[in-house]
């Protein structure tokens, strides 16, 4: 009897680890029509769907145990590299926004020199410090980035023609929100892959008991700074995607606080063990933010994030979806999409 | 020929000497115990031979090569796994990927784990009894399933030399006869095992020979009935220091 009933829970879990997400799609992707094309509404979720990619980015550090709280470094330095590629020498945002992502990948491997050999609150707090570096030289290095005048002018996300097909992505609130979102279906897939791979299995059983993975012939390091570089790479594209959406670059905007602290708040709340869960934080949290949250409280609507993680970390260690989804955290064998 | 072989082996913690002077071969195929009171210095041996702490002197040798300064992940690369005292699952990922993950990365590394490796991870749950677990997390096994998927795990990486860290601590008698059926299948599959046994239940059945330390030193080595006939082992294991005090084992 008793065993029934936890089967059929069980299988009421696996259909909504399946049924959630398709239905999640489902939405986004007829989004624009249901929100009857309203500017506002567009902006908010083109808006959460990037901060997604930016909580799947940060993940594939995070999966691996390792909390960072740097990754405005790579967001800052891709949203740079990409700026002033396209605005200073010309090149088309299809080329420059991958570059965003190798230099911030760059970066990462300097980062990695330094903090790779810490653990816990100690890395943490070294990340936090090493933004400073990017920020900085983005700052003082006038001749190159206008330091903290800012960049204002960038061209928009770059448009996509197929045969006589051409989509304006950067014309349109439309074209950006679908922009971002294949860019987000892309990403997803990839650290999907990524996850399930045995590079994923490394990355875990790191975080789980690295004198275990260590005993059984994983190079601990190696796969730490593979993550971290992976992540930096993807985070990276995220910032320079977000410099052609708004068009307007500052250091202390897209090297704060802000861009390191918010993709760690959706992953822990989320549920940093899982796939998904960082980016359905991100979709649910944002807009609730913005639509909610903003109009009551203009002045202090972002205590919300300090609240949730409050509440994640006492009640909800591996996060909302992490506890739905109960002991199945990401595998190579349930093939369900975690 | 001997597989391993500890050549002065010696380890300083701060100014204690949690191993002396430790002279000591394995030969391929061979069951050792490796038995002493608490605190001996058989964990710390261990973590010698696996390069897990790095030796004050002395030398190691596995299969003729020189591993004393090796790093943990080439050991396991030459064919040395361990299991741990208290053991160390994989605790958020399942039974089965604990065990495949063991696999891909002692073996041949393919970014995406083959359906061999899944095979010969599920054979290898089925030899320690944890099949019927294979999607429980490990972290909600009990600890001596825990114990047994630490087996299993280093099972997986294909060692030449297998080192079991008090594998049957706390188990039941009926667990331990398991074990030692365990062990001498494991040891048919052509495994060298170096088994630490601090309440001797175990290697007293299956070693072939047992290495007796006390206080960081070797104080016997040989058969097991030997060794356990040793006056220097007996005192070690009541605990007594002075002659006049009587023994009863
Ligand atoms: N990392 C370490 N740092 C300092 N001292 C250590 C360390 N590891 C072990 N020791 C010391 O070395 C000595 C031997 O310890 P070890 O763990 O090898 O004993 P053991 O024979 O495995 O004992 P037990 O039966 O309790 O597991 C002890 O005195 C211990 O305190
Ligand atoms: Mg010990």
């Amino acid at each position: 009897m008793r065993k029934k009933e936890t089967a059929s829970q069980k299988a009421i879990q696996q259909q909504v680890a399946w049924a959630a997400p398709v239905l999640g799609l489902v939405l986004l992707l007829l989004l624009p029509v249901f929100a009857r094309y309203n500017d506002y509404v567009l902006q908010v979720f083109t808006h959460a769907l990037l901060l997604a990619t930016l909580a799947l980015a940060w993940n594939i550090l995070g999966v691996s145990g390792s909390i960072s709280l740097g990754h405005a470094a790579f967001f800052g330095a891709g949203a740079y590299t990409s700026a002033l590629l396209s605005l200073d020498l010309g090149v088309s945002p299809w080329a420059t926004i991958p570059l965003g992502g190798v230099l911030a990948a760059g970066i990462a491997a300097i980062m990695g020199l330094f903090c790779l050999r810490l653990r816990g609150a100690y890395f943490a707090l070294a990340t936090l410090a090493f933004v400073e570096i990017p920020k900085v030289i983005t700052d003082n290095w006038d001749g190159l980035t206008r330091g903290s005048l800012g960049l204002v002018g960038l061209p928009g996300l770059p448009s996509l023609r197929l045969g006589s097909y051409h989509f304006d992505m950067s014309g349109s609130l439309v074209g950006s929100y679908y922009f971002v979102l294949g860019y987000g279906l892309v990403l997803l897939v990839l650290v999907t892959l990524l996850f399930r791979s045995n590079l994923g299995l490394a990355l875990q059983a790191i975080r789980e008991e690295e004198v275990a993975a260590e005993a059984i012939g994983i190079q601990v390091q190696k796969y730490r700074l593979l993550s971290l570089l992976l992540s930096a790479f993807f985070t990276g594209i995220t910032g320079a995607c977000y410099g052609h959406l708004i068009r307007y670059l500052e250091p202390g905007l897209v090297y704060g606080l802000h861009f390191s602290a918010i993709p760690m708040i959706f992953a822990i709340c989320g549920g940093r063990f899982t796939i998904l869960g960082p980016a359905l934080a991100a979709l649910v949290l944002y807009p609730v933010d913005q639509f909610i949250f903003h109009p009551l409280l203009p002045a202090g609507h972002e205590f919300l994030y300090g609240a949730v993680i409050i509440l994640a970390i006492l009640f909800m260690p591996s996060g909302v979806w992490g506890q739905l989804r109960k002991g199945h955290f990401v595998s190579i064998k349930t093939g369900s999409i975690e | 020929m001997s597989l391993l072989k500890l050549e002065a082996l010696s380890k300083k913690f701060g100014d204690h000497w949690a191993l002396k002077e430790i002279d000591f071969s394995i030969d391929e195929g061979e069951i050792v115990g490796l038995v002493g009171p608490n605190g001996a210095g058989k964990t710390t041996l261990f973590n010698l031979i696996t390069c897990r702490h790095r030796a004050t002197s002395g030398r190691i040798l596995f299969a003729n090569k020189e591993t004393t300064l090796c790093k943990p992940h080439e050991i396991q690369k030459l064919g040395i796994s361990r299991t741990f005292q208290s053991s160390r699952p994989f605790a958020k990922m399942s039974t089965l990927d604990n065990v495949v993950v063991g696999r891909v990365f002692g073996g041949e590394f393919h970014l995406f784990a083959q359906s061999t490796d899944i095979d010969s991870a599920k054979q290898l749950l089925e030899l320690v009894g944890l099949a019927h677990k294979e999607q429980t997390p490990a972290g909600d096994l009990t600890l001596s399933e825990q114990r047994r998927l630490d087996l299993a795990r280093a099972l997986a990486t294909q060692p030449r030399l297998l080192l079991l860290d008090e594998v049957v601590a706390g188990f039941s008698p009926v667990a331990v006869k398991q074990a030692v059926d365990l062990v001498r299948r494991v040891r048919q599959r052509g495994v060298t095992l170096f088994i630490i046994d601090h309440f001797l239940s175990l290697s007293l059945r299956v070693s072939d020979r047992l290495l007796a330390l006390d206080h960081g030193e070797k104080v016997a080595e040989g058969r097991p009935q030997e060794v356990m006939r040793n006056r220097e082992v007996i005192r070690a294991y009541l605990g007594m220091r002075h002659e006049d005090e009587p023994h009863g084992a």
